[in-house]
């Protein structure tokens, strides 16, 4: 409980996430998004994301950035700043969680010139 | 009924044991063919005394109260389930989920609309168009892939010669409509800058495959 910082926020924290695990904190990304582990859970159970608290109860799993993915599916073992393979382009593009059901979705477009083009009538005079 | 709970207990501490001879017997049957034996269990006595505590069993619903115990000691255990969206579970670095177009290191796309990916697609789910782009390279003006055809066979990222399209690491991406599943050129590089750490990284860990 004093892991979670009192009872009120254990309660919290407790109605947010169904759960409240003991564990070392590994790492947070640049969203606010904090990583944890422990061990004494058995695989799969063992390490965990605790969403950023400006999310709320909005939380969503597409929420975790590309760089801690792989650390919580279990791919690496290595947390991303200690991941040699992960290249830091500066092209590199921020995360963006799944944006379905909200005014930023996705809506497809055409990206090239129309085949057909419309004959617009010569004026006349 | 102290009869019942003897046998009961006479009973778990046999369980065990059931299985050994049976295994035993398996082997013996082909050292000496045209024998045969009963692998079934033994009948059961039919002494008074038995038969009453057999029946005593059933009226008491015993099988009923040792099922309750088995559900109360699960209440007790660490759940087997695991809490999605905090935890996830274990993926493979060939995991092939939503696409993406990749680039080189300096930013320029990889993809040099060699039609490949589209030659092979078993879905036909790929439409790809190309134009000669104004310094004369060669790249795509229509890269589409109907992700609701697509079938996830990772045919188009083993047929790219460029590493271009990659079936990336993730498997987030429902959508509340059919539309936004048209990906467009657009959308599938926006993936590819979004996801290129990971995808990377996927591609670093299969390096000793390729």
């Amino acid at each position: 409980m004093k892991q979670h910082g009192g009872i009120r926020a254990g309660l919290y924290k407790l109605y947010r996430m169904d759960d409240l695990k003991p564990g070392v904190q590994v790492g947070e990304d640049k969203y606010g998004n904090k990583y944890f582990e422990n061990n004494r859970y058995f695989y799969g159970r063992n390490r965990w994301v605790e969403y950023a608290p400006k999310y709320g109860v909005d939380y969503d799993g597409s929420q975790v950035p590309a760089e801690w993915f792989g650390w919580l599916h279990y791919k690496s073992d290595l947390p991303p700043m200690k991941d040699p393979s992960r290249p830091k382009h500066k092209w590199i593009a921020d995360h963006q969680e799944n944006p379905s059901g909200t005014k930023d979705q996705y809506m497809p477009y055409s990206t090239t010139r129309p085949k057909i083009e419309p004959w617009i009538p010569p004026k006349s005079n | 009924m102290s009869g019942s709970t003897l046998k009961l207990f006479s009973l778990v501490k046999t369980g065990p044991n059931l299985i050994r001879p049976l295994s035993a017997i398996v082997q013996k049957r082909y050292a000496s063919k045209g024998e045969y034996y009963i692998i079934s269990k033994d009948h059961s006595s039919m002494d008074m005394n038995d038969i009453t505590d057999r029946a005593a069993q059933t009226i008491f619903w015993t099988e009923l109260v040792r099922g309750f115990g088995v559900t109360l000691a699960h209440i007790f255990k660490e759940p087997a389930t695991i809490n999605y969206p905090f935890e996830k579970g274990p993926l493979s670095p060939r995991f092939r989920g939503e696409h993406a177009l990749r680039r080189y290191p300096s930013g320029e796309e990889r993809c040099i609309a060699c039609k490949l990916c589209e030659a092979i697609c078993p879905a036909q789910a790929i439409t790809i168009e190309a134009e000669e782009r104004a310094d004369g390279s060669r790249r795509t003006t229509r890269y589409d892939i109907d992700m609701t055809k697509c079938i996830y066979c990772g045919f188009c990222q083993e047929a790219c010669p460029v590493d271009a399209i990659v079936e990336g690491p993730n498997f987030e991406y429902s959508t509340e409509t059919h539309e936004e599943l048209l990906y467009n050129k657009e959308k599938l590089l926006n993936n590819g800058d979004k996801w290129e750490s990971e995808i990377a990284a996927n591609i670093h860990a299969d390096h000793l495959y390729r």
